[in-house]
């Protein structure tokens, strides 16, 4: 079978600095992939060389089995960073732009693609008069115009709120039904978690971690979480947790505390037990991601 | 050959969409016209009666001015005695309009997933950019003689003149543009900043040729001199003073400036005497077709090698 989407020793160089590593990798045709790494790890780097948009310093990428940049490329669809659009122009106006630009897409396509990402109300209005969240929506809207059998998309629920990013994870599911390929990449794993069966996981440009998302969540069970709290008493629960055994940290009127996974669950009850009034309680997603990134690291595949 | 159909009506769909397009179109079809006629009509009302059309030389004037021949040959000739030329403005919109706003609307990565051939993009970008100004030249011709036609009620003026000779001129001003659309595209697709680009576009070729005529005028090529023993060395001294004729301001608007020394001497008839290579002179006329187009083409050719190459090689970030 060929693979829709190959990366055989991707590397590129800026003077000294390799932005990206040695990397390879093989996605399979209708496969949903997330591509996980802090900011300036290389994703994007690694998502432009595919997409045709920089050229490697040495290795080679090939998409639906055509080298890149290429011809292949009229089957790719891309979000790369910011959604960028003709301010000008009207939402319609810019994705009819792409499509003549491209070739072979019918005007009820348009509508289509519209109505899929929900912007048919918003499409006569100019770009410039748009929010984050409908431009992310467009350039979804955009990538799929020709119907792509790859899509690249490079942090698509960025600055979105809650809602938007389960919109788009939503969009993106509905499209991955119709077997299309989909390379997603994003710093926070808790937005691609729920969307992707496989992570490709780069740090400092190189690969760190390649497998299935299950083994990688197997793994995280033994991390120890960070938690930010916040009670009507700061320094009875500061007090509590440090009575339970937890590493504590407090600013202000909120106490960090670190709890080992398996425990995590009952923290805020055994607060409460304690007699503390938890009035608020977060999980520290950045301190997750960095956990990650060190179990991947550990696991990481030789070169 | 269909990628570069489709960037053509791509980009023609944002060129018709684009508000500068019109204001353009506006300038050149309506205002530069209107000013002829008023001039004509004011010389007319003020000077037709009196002693000085006694020998019919006011209304000769008044059809050079506002007849439809006449106003068609301003909105040619007009243009490019600007500084900075008016061809070189509306080409540097465009050039902002199909490069420069890529880089600034970030839409590069977009352009060219959507259309991955980059010849087919660039070339097409420069064919709607010509089509562009031959739109503008063919409009401003066709305006000028209806406003001459609408002239001719009020004025007396007519539709001789040499329509055949002009059209030509029309059609090799716009030829000659291609150079102009290829440097300008080049200077603002190499600087980051496209204001920097586009003062360049506006100003490098006139300070480079204003420095050369500097030290042409202060220090020369002869006698020896500590400055210039190594022109006289290689035996050069004759070719650099030639240089001037080869800069590219001197060249670019020649189809333009063609007729201004016929223009001026048709303003002065009533007959007076005007040496015509002395006017040529004075307004950088002098140069031949024949050469211009030569020099023109090799500054095309330059100038599309550098920007197809850079292009090809350009790493979208």
């Amino acid at each position: 079978m060929d693979h829709a989407i190959v990366a055989h020793s991707l590397t590129k160089r800026y003077g000294r600095v390799a932005a990206v590593d040695d990397v390879s990798f093989e996605i399979a045709p209708g496969e949903i992939v997330g591509f996980l790494g802090p900011n300036g790890a290389g994703k994007t780097t690694t998502l432009r060389m595919l997409a045709g948009l920089i050229r490697p310093s040495s290795g080679a990428g090939t998409v639906l089995g055509r080298g890149v940049p290429g011809p292949s490329l009229r089957d790719v669809g891309t979000m790369i960073e910011e959604p960028s659009f003709y301010p000008y122009l009207t939402g319609r106006d810019n994705l009819r732009h792409a499509a003549l630009l491209h070739g072979g897409v019918a005007r009820e396509r348009i509508d289509e693609v519209l109505a899929f990402v929900k912007m048919e109300a918003a499409a006569e209005k100019r770009v410039r008069a748009y929010s984050q969240g409908m431009r992310q929506r467009l350039a979804l809207a955009r990538a799929l115009l020709w119907r792509p059998r790859v899509l690249l998309l490079d942090e698509p629920s960025n600055g979105l709120d809650p809602v938007g990013i389960a919109e788009i994870r939503e969009n993106l599911r509905a499209v991955a039904r119709e077997g299309v390929t989909v390379l997603v990449s994003s710093h926070i794993l808790a937005e691609i978690e729920k969307l992707v069966d496989r992570i490709l996981a780069i740090e400092k440009g190189r690969l760190v971690f390649d497998g299935p998302l299950s083994r990688l969540l197997a793994r995280a069970e033994s991390l120890t979480l960070r938690y930010v709290l916040r009670a009507t008493d700061p320094a009875a629960l500061e007090a509590a947790a440090r009575t339970l055994g937890l590493v504590t940290e407090r600013s202000a009127d909120l106490v960090t505390v670190e709890v080992p996974a398996e425990r995590a669950d009952d923290l805020v009850s055994d607060l409460v037990a304690a007699g503390v009034r938890v009035t608020e309680a977060q999980r520290d997603q950045d301190d997750l991601e960095d956990a990650y990134l060190r179990l991947v690291q550990a696991d990481a595949r030789p070169a | 050959m269909s990628g570069f159909v489709q960037v053509v009506r791509a980009e023609l769909f944002k060129v018709l969409r684009k508000r500068r397009t019109y204001v353009i179109a506006g300038l050149w079809w309506g205002l530069l016209p209107a000013l002829g006629l008023i001039i004509g009509r004011l010389v007319y009302v003020n000077l037709g009666a009196s002693f000085a059309n006694e020998a019919g030389g006011i209304d000769v004037a008044v059809q050079q001015i506002a007849s439809p021949f006449g106003l068609a040959r301003i909105a040619l000739v007009g243009p490019a005695y600007l500084a900075p030329t008016f061809y070189i403005i509306v080409i540097t919109l465009f050039a902002a309009l199909l490069i420069g706003e890529e880089r600034g609307h970030a839409m590069w990565k977009t352009v060219l997933v959507a259309q991955p051939q980059r010849f087919a993009v660039m070339a097409g970008k420069i064919a709607v950019a010509m089509l562009a100004l031959g739109g503008l030249l063919l409009g401003a011709a066709a305006s000028a003689a209806l406003l001459g036609a609408i002239g001719m009620t009020f004025l007396p003026t007519d539709w001789s003149g040499e329509w055949g000779t002009l059209a030509g001129l029309f059609a090799l001003q716009w030829a000659f543009s291609l150079t102009g659309v290829l440097f300008a595209f080049l200077l603002v697709f190499l600087f980051k900043n496209m204001v920097l680009g586009i003062v360049t576009v506006y100003f490098l070729p006139g300070l480079l040729e204003g420095l050369y005529s500097i030290y042409a005028a202060t220090v020369g090529f002869q006698p020896v001199n500590r400055l210039n023993v190594f022109f006289q060395t290689i035996a050069l001294q004759q070719r650099l003073e030639d240089i001037p004729r080869y800069f590219y301001t001197a060249n670019a608007y020649a189809p333009a400036r063609a007729p201004v020394s016929e223009l001026l001497a048709g303003l002065a008839s009533g007959g007076a005497d005007i040496p015509p290579d002395a006017i040529s002179q004075l307004l950088g006329s002098s140069i031949t077709l024949p050469h211009a187009a030569l020099v023109m083409a090799g500054y095309a050719v330059a100038f599309g090698v550098v920007l197809f190459w850079r292009f090809a090689r350009h790493d979208v970030e």
